[in-house]
């Protein structure tokens, strides 16, 4: 692992064996997968969905189990076919073609190395298929295990490989093929969680290196936050938002992105009057100025987004509340407060150096209304 | 969306890739020609005159005649008491194998492998020496003049014996498959054994034995090379249909006949693939948690190991009397050494052995990648066709040798398609005979392997064709192998098909060692017989050497 990070760093250009990577962007229109399930039923895995993914775009699908991220990959490679909706590789659409057509490599969640061929013959699989000559394979599977810090571990089988070193051949067995698209599904999911920390820079390391575009499938927030240009937030086969880290965590597009992104508190609010760069809403039972995209009317039942971290509890402030539990946490004072009869989750860092409230105290918030965001209710 | 919709969705995947379609279009059409219209030529054979008019004349000659109900009768009380023993034998069998502590448990292997690799009819003739007029425990030790061994007793016995293997190799599967928890549990809830034999294990395994009970019947139905050589005058259907067309040239007797047959195996083999073969509580692939602590019991390692020991013990005999009979000189009567009969078998001519390993040899590759093929299609493809390919291949694990023997002939005997006689229908029977047990051993690897692997080998490039000769197959190679042996090895001692197939360009040994049981030749046969098993363990000696070198491992069952 070391060597890998040495490489990446010290020598001049330890990707110069890579030197033929074509980024292409990824499109899909109105893209839709309806599974026939077993026992006759149904299966809406994918609700039109439209996406764009720029050259070099380093795009994450993100979502809870099972809400389709799987199946518009698998779309993407070709190993399904969508029931309507089309997808298009730089210019071209592909629909009709098979994976081993497509300029994409994928790099699996099992990893599927081939278990009946060494390490050298699994990076090899692909430039054979190619017909390189013999000379030009080797120099590139040796490039590249060089790259990963794998060298000396041609001759072994998969199944002498660890878990971390198996995921690396994966990906250096994509990535040598020079594919104009690099999938992952999941590729980190069957690390510890320490190496899953450092292959995820790792990764993203080398792609931003390359530029290569890539699609990463994940349900790990943590994973889609530290490695993306681009976040695609899915539910239920329907896209929820794309953006930026920074937008789908500050700015979320709805209830669910919110929840499902980090901590929220979600709260009841009503607008009260609409202005001309803000409206005025009421939450906790105070009136704030909230800037929004949205369209709305006053009398409107919105929720209002509100981070825990967002919030400055003290012994002096706009709104009081009832502490309902507190709990230490290290880093942060971690407390559940009752506000006007609503929940709200508040965490207090570096608390050593602060007051703490204990449960039943009371205690006052300082809200700054740019922390506060609009979702529809 | 409608099924129909439904059904298409499925196929784009299929369309958009050439190899794959071509090859799914040639699978189905090859089953059709060469499984379904056989039978079909055999279902309606039977509903025409000689003119081509439609006639019920056949149909209702066989159940207007009181010779066919009795051999219908004669055919089920055998099926029945025959699949009844096996399996009864079969579960002490497994039972010893799957929890007693017993040392000679590597025997039962080879028990269970003798019926598969000698001549169908090997017990029946080992029988006939030991019991029979000449016998050498009725004639020469008890000096009975007249003993008469054909008939139902020697035949349902030699049944037992060749197909209580079948029902053990079930049953041991399904009770070693059983988590010995499941006995701790109910023993730490103060269960005797015998109480938990009752009330756990027997219920977990009933479903088996319904199953090997079925398979035991479906090929006791269609044994055609028993019931031939020790049945007497207690006909079954599968002789019946033989003698009916080729004996009597009463085709259209023999296709009404055949139809019978057919009906009673199929029932069988639906009953059991669809109603028992979904009922198992035992999960197939999940191995228990655990090995089990064996039984170490004495009273109940005599009760259960001495009579599977007699029975093992019983078999072997027998197996060892072939190749001892083919070295004396008058068998019952004069026990000098000899080497007549394979001077006999030398002055017939080699041409009956070197067709048959020939010819089998031949149909092993094409046997084992169609097998590996169509399990490929049935476990990892979604297509219109799909359910129609698996059932018909493993359909014709059931159909008894007699009916398909039957069909190949009236069915390739004119335009479009003329085959009779040739070496190539010959080849085909072994084909399409052979296949389905090469197909389960694949869907059963297949199963085991993560589809993911596949798939990366085509998203690195390769088109299904490099995918399944690259990885595929690489990956159930053991499955791949085993297949090729066991095609080989049934293909030379299948007799009950080919022995409609076989002509004066191609004899097949089986049929040579039938006949020559039939003039009384004993010593000839097993002569023959011999050979027969010379050559069956050598190829398959060879193959498992080379394979061995390679590092893979064959499994006969
Ligand atoms: N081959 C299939 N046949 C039928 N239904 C399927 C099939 N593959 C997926 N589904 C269904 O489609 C939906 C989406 O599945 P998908 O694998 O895309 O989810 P996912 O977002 O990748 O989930 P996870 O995070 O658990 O991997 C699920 O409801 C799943 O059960
Ligand atoms: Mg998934």
């Amino acid at each position: 692992m070391l060597a890998l990070k040495e490489k990446l760093t010290d020598r001049g250009d330890p990707l110069s064996i890579i030197n033929n990577i074509n980024s292409k962007s990824v499109a899909v229109k109105n893209l839709e997968k309806i599974y026939a399930g077993h026992n006759g039923k149904q299966v809406k895995a994918v609700d039109t969905v439209s996406l764009e993914i720029k050259p070099g775009e380093f795009m994450t699908l993100l979502g809870p189990s099972g809400c389709g991220k799987t199946t518009i990959l698998r779309m993407i490679a070709g190993f399904e076919t969508p029931t309507r909706g089309d997808i298009y590789i730089g210019s071209e659409r592909v629909n009709s073609q098979t994976p081993d057509k497509r300029d994409t490599a994928m790099v699996f969640q099992s990893y599927a190395l081939f278990p009946h061929l060494n390490i050298f013959e699994n990076i090899a699989y692909g430039l054979k298929i190619k017909k390189l000559n013999k000379t030009v394979i080797k120099e590139k599977v040796e490039g590249i295990l060089d790259l990963m810090g794998l060298n000396g571990m041609e001759g072994r089988a998969p199944n002498q490989l660890s878990g971390g070193q198996q995921q690396r051949i994966a990906l250096a067995r994509a990535l040598v093929m020079e594919p104009s698209v690099l999938l992952f599904d999941e590729p980190l999911s069957n690390l510890d969680a320490k190496l899953r920390v450092y292959m995820r820079s790792e990764i993203r390391k080398i792609q931003q290196k390359i530029g290569i575009t890539s699609i990463y499938v994940t349900h790990d927030q943590a994973e889609a936050m530290s490695m993306s240009d681009r976040v695609i937030v899915m539910n239920k086969g329907i896209v929820e938002q794309v953006g930026t880290p920074d937008e789908i965590y500050n700015k979320p597009a709805s209830r669910f992105v919110a929840d499902f992104i980090g901590v929220a508190n979600i709260l009841d609010a009503e607008v009260m009057a609409i202005a001309q760069k803000s409206i005025t809403v009421k939450c906790m039972d105070h009136l704030f100025d909230v800037s929004t995209t949205l369209n709305l009317q006053a009398g409107d039942q919105i929720k209002i987004i509100l981070r825990p971290e967002a919030v400055q509890i003290g012994e002096a402030g706009k709104i009081p509340v009832i502490v309902e539990e507190s709990v230490f946490m290290g880093a942060y004072q971690d407390y559940k407060l009752v506000v006007n009869g609503q929940i709200l989750m508040v965490i207090d860092y570096n608390p050593s150096q602060k007051t703490v409230f204990a449960v039943g105290d009371k205690a006052y918030l300082t809200i700054n209304e740019a922390n506060l965001h609009i979702v529809k209710g | 969306m409608s099924i129909i919709d439904r059904q298409l969705e499925e196929m784009k995947k299929v369309i958009r890739d050439p190899i794959l379609l071509v090859t799914i279009i040639a699978v189905i059409i090859s089953l059709i020609i060469f499984t379904l219209w056989p039978i079909y030529e055999v279902l309606v054979e039977g509903f025409l005159a000689k003119d081509g008019t439609f006639t019920l004349k056949y149909y209702q000659d066989v159940f207007r005649q009181s010779e066919n109900m009795r051999v219908l009768g004669n055919t089920l009380l055998l099926g029945f008491v025959v699949s009844l023993f096996s399996t009864a034998i079969g579960f002490l069998f497994a039972y010893a194998d799957a929890f007693i502590k017993i040392r000679f448990k590597r025997l039962f292997n080879v028990i269970a492998i003798l019926p598969i690799v000698s001549p169908p009819f090997a017990l029946a003739m080992a029988f006939i020496m030991l019991f029979g007029q000449r016998g050498f425990v009725t004639y020469s030790l008890l000096g009975i003049k007249d003993a008469n061994i054909y008939g139902f007793a020697g035949l349902a016995t030699v049944q037992v014996l060749a197909f209580f293997p079948t029902a053990y190799l079930v049953l041991a599967g399904l009770l070693k498959q059983i988590d010995p928890s499941y006995e701790e549990a109910a023993r730490n809830m103060g269960a005797s054994r015998w109480h938990i034999f009752k009330t756990v294990i027997l219920p977990l395994v009933t479903p088996g034995i319904a199953n090997s009970f079925l398979l035991v019947f479906i090929q006791t139905v269609a044994d055609f090379g028993n019931a031939m050589v020790i049945g007497g005058n207690y006909t079954t259907l599968a002789a019946k249909v033989y003698l009916q067309a080729m004996g009597n040239y009463d085709i259209k007797g023999g296709t009404a006949l055949a139809t019978l047959l057919l009906m009673i195996s199929v029932l069988m083999f639906v009953v059991q693939k669809y109603w028992v073969g979904g009922r198992s509580y035992v999960t197939v692939t999940g191995k228990p948690s655990r090995q089990r602590e064996l039984i170490n019991d004495p009273i109940i390692s005599w009760i259960v190991g001495v009579p599977c020991a007699l029975i093992s013990l019983f078999i072997l005999v027998l197996y060892i009397l072939i190749p001892y009979g083919s070295f004396v000189n008058l068998w019952g009567i004069d026990f000098t050494p000899t080497l007549k009969h394979y001077g006999y078998v030398l002055s017939l001519g080699l041409k009956p052995i070197l067709d048959t390993t020939y010819l089998a040899l031949l149909s092993m590759p094409i046997t084992g990648i169609m097998g590996m093929v169509i399990a490929f299609l049935i476990v990892r493809k979604q297509f219109i066709g799909r359910g129609m390919i698996e059932f018909t291949s493993m359909l014709s694990m059931a159909i008894p040798g007699t009916v398909i023997g039957m069909g190949y002939i009236l069915a390739y005997n004119d335009e479009p398609l003329v085959l009779t006689g040739t070496a190539t229908i010959i080849v085909l029977s072994f084909l399409f005979r052979n296949m389905p047990v090469g197909i389960r051993a694949g869907v059963a690897s297949l199963q085991q392997i993560d589809p993911a692997i596949e798939e990366a080998a085509q998203d690195l490039g390769a088109n299904s064709f490099k995918v399944f000769t690259s990885v595929t197959i690489p990956l159930i190679s053991s499955a791949f192998f085993s297949g090729l042996v066991y095609s080989f090895v049934r293909s030379m001692t299948a007799i009950s098909a080919v022995i409609f197939l076989v002509s004066a360009s191609y004899n097949l040994l089986t049929v040579a060692i039938m006949s020559q049981v039939d003039v009384g030749r004993l010593g000839v046969a097993a002569a023959y017989s011999t050979v027969l098993i010379v050559i069956v363990l050598a190829v398959t000696g060879i193959l498992k050497l080379l394979l061995g070198r390679m590092g893979i491992k064959i499994n006969m069952q």
